[in-house]
């Protein structure tokens, strides 16, 4: 029986696991750096312990301070929430022997699932499509091109050793694969010390899709549906939803059933997500797999009336998913609009400070996931999500004009938000047909006139 | 709000015909309730209390911390002079005065320390760490209790430079 959870984060996140554990009746412990002193997860939690000075790797990444903190508090559990320890493995096997249950899949799951090559080929093996590609490095401009017309074009290659576009070239026929391959090469050896490069089918405009899970980590998953995150920024999510526009109930069944198939080959425990890459027919592919709860669970809750946190908090007391029971499909739709503490009309700069004036959007529909209120000074140290808004309807168009709606109602004062961006996209024409894809923003034109 | 304040407080509750006492300062909160079978208050215990811990009273402590400092306490005057500084956890654990139970302290009030002394010992993931000073001077008070847990820059002792 769970008495006690220390959560191993901070802001709205950290809120939001304090919010289950209380409506579960079970105590809450929270870890807060020095910069956090003020925050909203310290005061709200039962108890407070401070962990160490702001910077992240002295404090929230500082896994001995918090295995001690969970000790002197005597917690039974601790809930890494996302990011920081969420998917350490060693974090998760210091909790387990330590004799404190970590909320959350395995240390084995978290870093097999975390090395991209081996995910790629358990989800092979248990028969889960994969992006078509090189298994090792390509050798030389004439077996890339034998590969690029086994794989078909058009075709990416990347540089083995390291990312960030640098030794990265889109191939569309073979007339073009001797002068890139050779450039390609150059620039990794340049850039990384390895000129080695592996391929990739490339997708012209693909879209975001991933499947959220939940396992017992006996053998048994469920599955909550699909979101859609393509609309993304330097590979960050900015808008999500649910259900995606483009998938029916036909094409749920597929992409859920795919999904539990590869989370249930590697006996997954907890809440999860399996991202996939859809190209324009349709066909998906999987891209990695998250062994964590994620930014966006509440466009999910929101569709399928669930409590993804509590899941969590329940199936690692019980150990298994019996009392679960889930609505066959979604119902309505949901989207969330992170709002983060940058300004858009200045290369999304962002911009810590003090908020001085706060006023949350309500009513029918809105739900706001926060740690942030007026006078709330926001520290430096850490990322800009300010708040998560999420608007729920009966099906997607009212969806939208509750977030547009919400966003004019939504007051934050002192410092830049996102807030204007977010408006500009829910006007957009193609956005509200749902015609999206992982390349939206790279055409989309933010209008400097419309600041508010 | 020092010891012979609180159990003046105390004292107030069990004589009179009071349920719960709540008094609240700048940088301290105290509660005191009175158990509704037994006529004496009863004795909470929680394992985290920065401050001596006293029975039947329930100290509000790892909760509500408002002041603005970075490192708070509450004791004395004794740390208005300008020469006394504090020695503060460097981690989070449980502080303990002596390298076993059966040991003298490793230091009291009034012992002069300098670099290197060894002051005590912070436990944690059973490990036992040595905290040494790193300061000469005089040791003026110990604001923590041997066995009590610590976060990280919490005010162990008061030390008057030399």
């Amino acid at each position: 029986m769970i008495k006690k959870v220390l959560i191993a984060n901070r802001g709205e996140i950290a809120l939001r696991i304090i919010r289950a554990c209380k409506e579960l009746g079970i105590e809450t412990i929270a870890v807060y750096s020095e910069a956090d002193k003020e925050s909203l997860h310290v005061r709200f939690a039962d108890e407070a312990i401070c962990i160490g000075p702001a910077p992240a790797r002295e404090s929230y990444l500082n896994m001995p301070s918090i295995i001690s903190a969970a000790e002197i508090s005597n917690a039974d559990c601790i809930h890494p929430g996302y990011g920081f320890l969420a998917e350490n493995a060693d974090f998760s096997e210091m909790c387990e022997s330590s004799d404190i249950t970590f909320i959350g899949p395995t240390a084995n799951m978290i870093s097999n699932m975390g090395d991209k090559i081996f995910a790629k080929k358990a989800m092979q093996k248990a028969g889960v499509p994969v992006i078509p590609g090189s298994e090792e490095a390509v050798q030389n401009k004439e077996e890339a091109v034998e590969l690029a017309r086994d794989i078909g074009f058009p075709v990416i290659i990347k540089a083995a050793a390291g990312g960030g576009g640098k030794g990265m070239r889109i191939i569309r026929n073979e007339e073009e694969m001797a002068t890139a391959f050779s450039m390609a090469s150059t620039e990794a050896e340049a850039a990384f010390g390895n000129p080695d490069l592996y391929m990739e089918k490339y997708f012209e405009s693909p879209r975001h899709i991933e499947v959220q899970l939940l396992g017992d980590g006996k053998g048994k998953v469920l599955a909550l549906g699909e979101r859609e995150c393509s609309i993304q920024r330097k590979h960050q999510k900015l808008i999500e939803e649910s259900p995606s526009p483009i998938v029916d109930a036909s094409l749920r069944a597929k992409l859920t059933s795919v999904a539990v198939k590869g989370a249930e080959s590697v006996g997954y425990r907890s809440a999860g997500t399996i991202e996939f890459l859809m190209d324009t027919n349709k066909n998906f592919y999987f891209m990695e797999m998250n062994t964590r709860i994620q930014v966006e669970h509440p466009v999910t809750e929101m569709v399928y009336n669930i409590d993804l946190v509590k899941e969590q908090i329940r199936v690692a007391a019980e150990g298994n998913l019996d009392s679960l029971h889930l609505l066959p499909e979604p119902y309505g739709h949901a989207l969330e609009c992170r709002i983060n503490a940058e300004d858009p009309f200045n290369n999304f700069l962002p911009h810590p400070g003090v908020i001085t004036s706060f006023h949350e959007p309500g009513g029918m529909g809105v739900r706001v996931d926060t740690h942030a209120y007026a006078q709330y000074k926001i520290p430096p140290y850490y990322d800009s999500l300010l708040a998560k808004l999420i608007t729920y309807g009966i099906h997607r168009e009212e969806a939208i004009s509750r977030m547009k709606r919400s966003l004019e109602e939504f007051i934050i004062e002192g410092i830049p938000t996102t807030i204007p961006f977010h408006k500009q996209v829910m006007n957009d024409e193609n956005f509200v047909k749902g015609m999206i894809n992982t390349h939206f923003l790279d055409n989309f034109k933010l209008n400097p006139e419309l600041k508010e | 709000m020092d010891l012979a304040e609180i159990r003046r407080l105390v004292k107030l509750v069990e004589k009179h015909d009071i349920e719960e006492l709540q008094v609240e300062e700048k940088d301290f909160k105290i509660s005191i309730s009175k158990g509704k079978k037994s006529s004496t208050p009863q004795q909470i215990q929680t394992p985290v209390i920065p401050h001596p811990q006293i029975d039947s009273v329930d100290v509000d402590s790892f909760k509500h911390q408002h002041t603005d400092a970075p490192v708070q306490h509450v004791t004395s005057d004794k740390k208005k002079d300008e020469n006394v500084v504090e020695i503060c956890a460097p981690m989070v654990g449980t502080f303990y005065r002596a390298p076993s139970p059966d040991s003298d302290p490793y230091v009291n009030i009034g012992d002069q320390i300098k670099p290197g002394n060894v002051l005590c010992i912070i436990e944690a993931m059973k490990l036992m760490n040595e905290l040494e000073a790193e300061i000469s001077g005089e040791i003026i008070d110990i604001l923590v209790e041997n066995g009590q847990s610590v976060e990280y820059n919490q005010p162990l002792f008061l030390i008057k430079k030399a």
